[in-house]
């Protein structure tokens, strides 16, 4: 990227961490409903543990599991997926096509500041709940932190991606809400909710080809359980995953743009 | 007395014929709709499966088949509740932003001609999944369907009255959006888990402000157990908690002030 695209794509970051600031009233009330979800399922899997517990993880792990993987959901709320739907199916996509920077890219710069805020306010939220809760992570060591940190930030990067494919589904199939509706359940399901250690083995294996698993599950298991091992199998396929989906994002940005049709008016 | 709710359920009647026909006048949006909805509830059966599959007995003394029926009835009473009064969850901004002028001057009972102005499409795959998961999950009786269609109609009730509470709340303290959103989120979440997971103050909560025990768990005790006492009990709450909603409504309606908001409705 040259110096005058890097201080572009900046200067859309900065417009959208003031942005970020400015409207922090959203992510507060997001905040609340964080708290709730902590809140259940240490109510659930407390009552779990009571009666005898799971194999593989303490109740802490389990419950700075579910704050680590709460927390990238909530976090990565940056409603790009409407934006880019609405921006569709009205043609006002017509009037960001002939701007001086590549739609995709805008996007992600004019998302990332909003991300880059929730995340704070979140990961803040996520530790004093956790330790409210359950008390702090056993066996958790700083130096472990910026594996964390690049894992999550990994995760983050498929997940806004994925969204991004998802709105830009809207230049081929105009009701598209559906996809997401099923995408946002699979991330859940598929390791937001439950560690993918509890699946049966066979799904396990369907599991660990499909990205949705390395959003939330592999930075959560990461700083619950680390090791070394986690650390080598986990981050390039997160770094593979989140190449892929961009790529994907282009590709689908490529094509879709070739069918828009513009009309004076 | 009972011309006045006779009128009240023509009305209702009447919105819901006229949201349903407006609804699927966009019929593939509303499959769709529909559809995503229930594929969306369905999810959580996957959850539910890994629980108990790892734990391997009952969890809160609620057996798999037990979570199947609260989530069969808390999907079927929201669905209800939302499709015939869609507008119940917007109640809060509607009353804030001054769009409450354009029901003042209707001459039928203000609440029920907001509530019942629109419907939620999405509402509809809530509804039909109860029925579904219902009728996969559960032992098959006459009871059990009559039970769970009472027990729908309760819920539905329940949960708008919850809303209307919340949303009243706005001609008191200002802005109750977020309060009402909170009120339907807590309702929802102490609804689909099991009741002894949840101790001391919140367990008191969901038997007196927001009474999600009265929508799934006592319905759940019935259909396990049948005591008329119980039912008396369900019905009696339901009755006080609407009425209670309807009087906040109304005493809250006297503070109101229009905001000279201009508006049509279609």
């Amino acid at each position: 990227m040259t110096a005058a695209k890097a201080r572009k794509y900046g200067a859309i970051l900065g417009v959208s961490l003031r942005s970020g600031l400015m409207y922090r009233g959203n992510v507060l009330g997001g905040l609340l409903f964080y708290a709730l979800f902590i809140f259940v399922f240490f109510s659930l899997w407390g009552t779990i543990y009571r009666a005898g517990g799971v194999p593989g993880y303490s109740l802490p792990q389990m419950i700075w599991y579910v704050c680590v993987t709460e927390l990238i959901v909530f976090g990565c709320r940056s409603g790009v997926f409407g934006q880019i739907s609405e921006s569709i199916k009205s043609g006002a996509v017509a009037y960001e096509l002939n701007r001086p920077y590549h739609y995709v890219f805008y996007r992600f710069f004019s998302a990332l500041g909003g991300i880059v805020f929730s995340f704070l306010f979140y990961a803040a939220s996520a530790l004093a709940l956790g330790h409210l809760f359950v008390g702090p992570l056993p066996n958790f060591r700083l130096w472990m932190l910026p594996f964390v940190l690049v894992s999550i930030g990994l995760g983050a990067v498929i997940q806004f991606f994925s969204y991004l494919c998802l709105g830009l589904s809207a230049f081929f199939i105009e009701e598209n809400r559906a996809f997401m509706f099923i995408y946002s359940k699979l991330v859940l399901m598929l390791g937001t909710f439950i560690p993918v250690e509890f699946f049966p083995g066979w799904l396990q294996t369907v599991v660990r080809y499909l990205p949705f698993s390395y959003i939330t599950w592999a930075p959560a298991r990461m700083a619950v359980d680390f090791s070394w091992g986690h650390v080598a199998s986990a981050l390039p396929l997160q770094l593979a995953w989140a190449a892929v989906m961009i790529a994907l994002s282009l590709l689908l940005y490529r094509k879709g743009v070739r069918r828009v049709n513009v009309q004076g008016g | 007395m009972f011309r006045e709710v006779s009128r009240c359920l023509r009305l209702i009647g009447r919105y819901f014929l006229l949201n349903l026909s407006s609804a699927i006048e966009y019929r593939a949006s509303f499959l769709l709709q529909t559809f995503g909805m229930a594929i969306n509830n369905a999810t959580f059966i996957f959850f539910w499966w890994i629980a108990f599959d790892k734990v391997g007995g009952p969890i809160g003394g609620y057996g798999f088949a037990d979570i199947m029926f609260i989530w069969a009835l808390a999907s079927s009473s929201f669905g209800l509740a939302m499709v015939v009064f869609g507008n119940a969850p917007a109640l809060a901004r509607i009353i804030y932003s001054g769009e409450l002028d354009t029901y003042l001057l209707q001459p039928r009972p203000v609440l029920v001609s907001v509530i019942a102005a629109r419907t939620s499409v999405s509402a509809w795959g809530d509804f039909a999944y109860g029925i579904v998961l219902l009728a996969l999950t559960q032992p098959q009786s006459w009871s059990l369907w009559l039970l769970f269609a009472l027990c729908v109609i309760t819920g539905a009730l329940l949960t708008t009255a919850i809303q209307i509470t919340a949303g009243a709340l706005t001609f008191f303290m200002g802005n109750a959006s977020m309060l009402q959103q909170m009120a339907l989120e807590f309702t929802i979440n102490f609804s689909i888990y099991p009741e002894s997971i949840f101790h001391g103050a919140v367990r008191l909560i969901i038997h007196t402000l927001l009474p999600a025990a009265f929508i799934v768990h006592v319905p759940l005790t019935l259909v396990r157990s049948f005591e008329p006492r119980m039912l008396l009990i369900l019905l009696v709450v339901t009755t006080l908690y609407c009425a209670f909603s309807f009087w906040f409504f109304g005493r809250g309606l006297r503070r109101y002030e229009s905001g000279n908001l201009i508006q049509t409705r279609i």
